[in-house]
């Protein structure tokens, strides 16, 4: 909050634009406020006299909507009427304000990559909760827009996910992921679990940390950890790989660029 | 294999209650039979794809797919139990989108055609276990089964996210019989059926960090920090969870979450089931109460529900 205040009373003045919601989604030259002004003997100072300039999208890409329709998980962009729901239920806004889905629908439905590229350091945050999905009065499914929206970053920014650190172990763990899933048929936790610790560089952690020595010495013990050695693959599991490889190399979707 | 009995039901375990959740999986077990069904496991199961699976179009319907198809021919079962949520979502999801979008179905099943497995037919569907128990039985079958009630233990029930939502694939509030998707109350009426005092908290159907409790760890010790110490603040002795992944952010991670937050954060962390296993006369080692790294041995001693 501004500390200034205002000549002619204790009304504190806010810093400009600090009352609008979703402040990070306008730009500050597109914000016209006084920080005093009185008209007609009425103060208006600061938000009582705020305007945003009207915004003119003229990159416009309607091939990429049809881009993400085809995908299973963002079958329903076209539905969508930016309500706002989604924004208002989500778990991850209030921890991370720049994270808006509504927002994201949005400038997925206007193909803004421009605007998008703003904000892969905080696309990839969503816990999947499904409270914007249960409450979304279109049934757009936004939690699943997200898994889209993560297929976009993939295709279009490939240098974002290498360079921001975060971002490359999302990536890096989902890999591990698919390797056990597909490769495997089954999931080993406590194999993801110290892999995708040492992927993230908390090796020391993982042997000198007592706490979380702990846990996984706990399950060494008592052999939870490694009792996925005793089940194996899926009998005959080589020819379901075979065949959703096949498939992924064919479906001439995002999903198959992103293979 | 043969068709399943009268008393029996195909039963889809999953990854986690294989291994390091063998708690949940063994007290469901237990619980069921007790209540008079018998779980039995498909042969040969595959991962569901744990949500991590969904960006790659048909192949995230196919791997909970196959499951099913394994049901049907081995046990000659339409319907598949499960425990976890995780593993539920993604079944659920898979049969409601497979029932509406016929090229979508067929792409699965072409697959299904290469890997050399049998065709799927959208019908049946996938049941969670605290759904099954309620619908199948009933508080009541629970009430009768109940030697040892768990007198004046508080719990805190915790339903987490995909339980019951979203109902386009859960069918809560949509369908007779099925959970409130916004205040669900199965949890409730059991934990009261076998005598626990049931807390009000206000985290119920909060998220645990989700998909990303691996990955982004941060986050997800924030909000179980917070689900946490509302519980222990509304007096609660344990929290009950009905999903491996909910366990996993807030009871194996509960030591990282303790040292980041404090010790308001300390609360045991149980299985629905093992407190009803406990409460239908099986022993604290049978209901494997030891496995969880939370300790709730030691305020279920306390309150005096061992010998």
């Amino acid at each position: 909050m501004a500390k200034e205040h205002n000549k002619n009373s204790e009304r504190p003045v806010a810093e400009k634009g600090e009352h609008i919601i979703a402040r990070h989604l306008i730009d500050d030259d597109a914000i016209k406020e006084e920080k005093n002004l009185v008209i007609d003997g009425v103060d208006v100072s600061g938000r009582w006299n705020t305007f945003i300039e009207t915004r003119v999208d003229s990159e416009f890409d309607r091939s990429f909507f049809d881009e993400i329709q085809k995908t299973v998980v963002g079958s329903r962009i076209n539905r969508c009427w930016q309500c706002g729901m989604c924004t208002a239920s989500c778990t991850v806004t209030p921890l991370y304000r720049r994270f808006n889905p509504r927002a994201f629908i949005y400038m997925m439905q206007l193909g803004n990559l421009k605007l998008l590229k703003k904000y892969t350091d905080v696309a990839w945050r969503c816990v999947g909760c499904y409270k914007c999905s249960q409450r979304c009065p279109k049934q757009v499914n936004p939690a699943e827009m997200m898994e889209a929206l993560a297929l976009l970053i993939k295709k279009y920014f490939p240098e974002e996910i290498k360079s921001k650190h975060q971002l490359t172990i999302d990536e890096e763990v989902k890999v591990i992921y698919e390797g056990m899933i597909l490769g495997h048929g089954r999931l080993d936790l406590a194999n993801l679990h110290t892999s995708a610790m040492r992927k993230m560089g908390k090796t020391t952690e993982l042997m000198s940390d007592k706490d979380e020595r702990g846990a996984i010495f706990k399950m060494m013990k008592d052999g939870r950890a490694l009792s996925v050695l005793r089940l194996g693959k899926p009998h005959k599991w080589h020819k379901s790989k075979d065949a959703i490889d096949n498939y992924l190399r064919h479906t001439g979707t995002l999903e198959q660029e992103n293979n | 294999m043969g068709n399943l009995k009268e008393n029996q039901a195909a039963y889809y375990p999953g990854c986690a209650l294989l291994t390091i959740d063998r708690a949940y999986n063994n007290s469901s077990k237990l619980v069921s039979k007790k209540m008079g069904i018998e779980l039995v496991d498909i042969p040969d199961y595959n991962c569901c794809g744990i949500g991590e699976m969904k960006s790659k179009g048909a192949v995230s319907l196919y791997l909970p797919l196959r499951n099913m198809v394994i049901a049907k021919s081995e046990l000659g079962s339409k319907d598949l139990v499960m425990a976890c949520s995780v593993c539920y979502h993604e079944f659920t999801r898979s049969i409601e989108r497979a029932k509406e979008d016929k090229k979508l179905l067929d792409e699965v099943n072409s697959i299904l055609k290469e890997a050399d497995e049998e065709e799927y037919v959208p019908e049946g569907g996938a049941r969670h276990i605290l759904e099954f128990l309620y619908n199948e039985k009933g508080p009541d079958e629970a009430k009768k089964n109940t030697v040892k009630p768990l007198k004046g233990l508080k719990v805190a029930p915790y339903y987490g996210c995909l339980y019951s939502r979203p109902s386009m694939y859960t069918f809560t509030d949509k369908k007779q019989g099925m959970d409130n998707s916004e205040r669900p109350h199965f949890m409730h009426e059991f934990l009261e059926s076998i005598g626990a005092e049931v807390v009000q908290y206000g985290n119920e159907v909060q998220c645990c960090g989700g998909r990303n409790v691996v990955q982004d760890e941060e986050t997800s010790f924030t909000l179980c920090s917070q689900t946490l110490s509302k519980a222990k603040k509304a007096g609660a002795d344990v929290l009950a969870v009905i999903c491996p992944k909910c366990a996993g952010a807030l009871d194996v991670n509960q030591p990282k979450i303790i040292e980041k937050f404090g010790k308001d954060s300390e609360l045991p962390v149980v299985y629905l089931t093992q407190l009803m296993a406990l409460a239908f006369g099986f022993s604290e080692k049978e209901a494997q109460f030891s496995d969880m790294i939370s300790n709730p041995l030691e305020v279920l001693k306390e309150k005096g529900h061992f010998i």
